[in-house]
């Protein structure tokens, strides 16, 4: 089948300063995927196109970008699920570095502001390991699969209006610590997440549950994070 | 289950997000009583001054009228503090802008508050 790739285009080291769109006529199969469209123009229509991808199977989530204007990972997302003219642009909100490839330090700023890793200093009873119960482990289960592709927190309208949102991402990877009965850091996460710039920026759109490409329940994972910080239970 | 207590800060963006909840709660039964008593059960046309003085010569109804203006408006002026937040990102502008808002609160809901009780009609209760 043919279709037609809208792609955006803005590279100021060769003077395109101004954003356009380039146009490509494929022929393609139903069930390629998006990203192979994209390593088909790479490859033998134009080889200035720049986009990141790396393992291409939905889990290094390098390749998150608007496709026909929703955030998905070019690798998940097959032809025939679209319609064309097919239009790819680079993550909104976040400064874009030079076609598809956008600035990721601040979402990255916020992932770290978190504390994304465990923080206990006791020694476990036996000396060995943090043993936890399959119902403990399950309490953050959801959680664990975000793999910072930056779709979420760049589909959310309170980060497009206000950068120094910490954004749905870096709350869900909070979530993911704060509710691990091993880790001892919830009430510091906490109390970086009560701010203005923290979970109460959230105004509950769910662009960023829509917009998980690992379906995530990304508004539910906040408002827990919501509910704990009122209650201080981590239940 | 995690059964660990912690302990978090009080602020006031916390409490602006809990407000908003539990007044958007309180207002569904203030606004749709209001709506259907004053559209539907009398009729948009049959409301004159006399409806409303006598009306408001309750003490019970000037203590609805007064909390669903009260809430209804300060749930609007807090919405619309969020809004100004997106466009003025400087501290001390939304600071000033919050005050601002809060100023234009109690004004209007003192305003609202006065018209209720002096329009009031006590000999027709």
């Amino acid at each position: 089948m043919q279709v037609t790739l809208r792609i955006f285009r803005y590279n100021p080291e060769i003077g395109r300063t101004k954003p356009t769109f380039d146009s490509y006529n494929l022929e393609v199969e139903p069930t390629d995927r998006i990203l192979d469209l994209m390593e088909e123009v790479k490859a033998y229509h134009d080889g200035t196109l720049s986009f990141r991808r790396s393992c291409a199977h939905g889990v290094c989530g390098s390749d998150a970008m608007r496709i026909n204007g929703s955030n998905k990972l070019a690798c998940k997302v097959l032809v025939q699920d679209v319609s064309s003219p097919i239009t790819l642009e680079p993550l909104l909100g976040l400064r874009v570095i030079k076609d598809l490839i956008v600035d990721m330090e601040p979402f990255m700023e916020s992932y770290r502001s978190i504390l994304p890793y465990m923080v206990n200093d006791d020694i476990p009873e036996d000396g060995k390991e943090r043993l936890q119960s399959p119902e403990e482990r399950a309490r953050f289960d959801d959680t664990t699969k975000c793999i910072l592709c930056a779709a979420c927190t760049t589909s959310c309208p309170s980060f497009w209006s206000n950068g120094e949102y910490v954004g749905p991402a870096a709350i869900v990877n909070a979530h993911r610590f704060i509710f691990d009965s091993r880790d001892k850091a919830a009430s510091e996460r906490l109390e970086i997440l009560n701010q203005r710039k923290g979970v109460w920026a959230c105004r509950t759109a769910f662009n960023c549950t829509e917009a998980c490409p690992r379906e995530i329940h990304v508004t539910q994972a906040i408002a827990e994070v919501k509910r704990a910080v009122f209650s201080g239970s981590l239940e | 289950m995690n059964t660990q207590k912690v302990k978090t800060s009080k602020n006031i963006e916390a409490t602006a997000w809990r407000f908003m909840r539990l007044s958007g709660i309180l207002l569904i039964p203030l606004a749709w009583f209001h709506v259907l008593l004053q559209d539907v059960v009398v009729g948009v046309h049959e409301i004159d001054i006399d409806y409303v003085a006598v009306r408001l010569a309750n003490v019970g109804w000037q203590i609805f009228d007064i909390l669903l203006l009260t809430f209804a408006f300060a749930h609007g002026m807090n919405g619309l503090r969020q809004v100004v937040n997106d466009f003025v990102h400087t501290e001390k502008g939304q600071r000033r802008m919050a005050w601002l808002l809060l100023v234009i609160w109690l004004i209007v809901s003192a305003i609202g508050a006065v018209a209720v009780i002096a329009g009031a009609r006590p000999e027709l209760a």
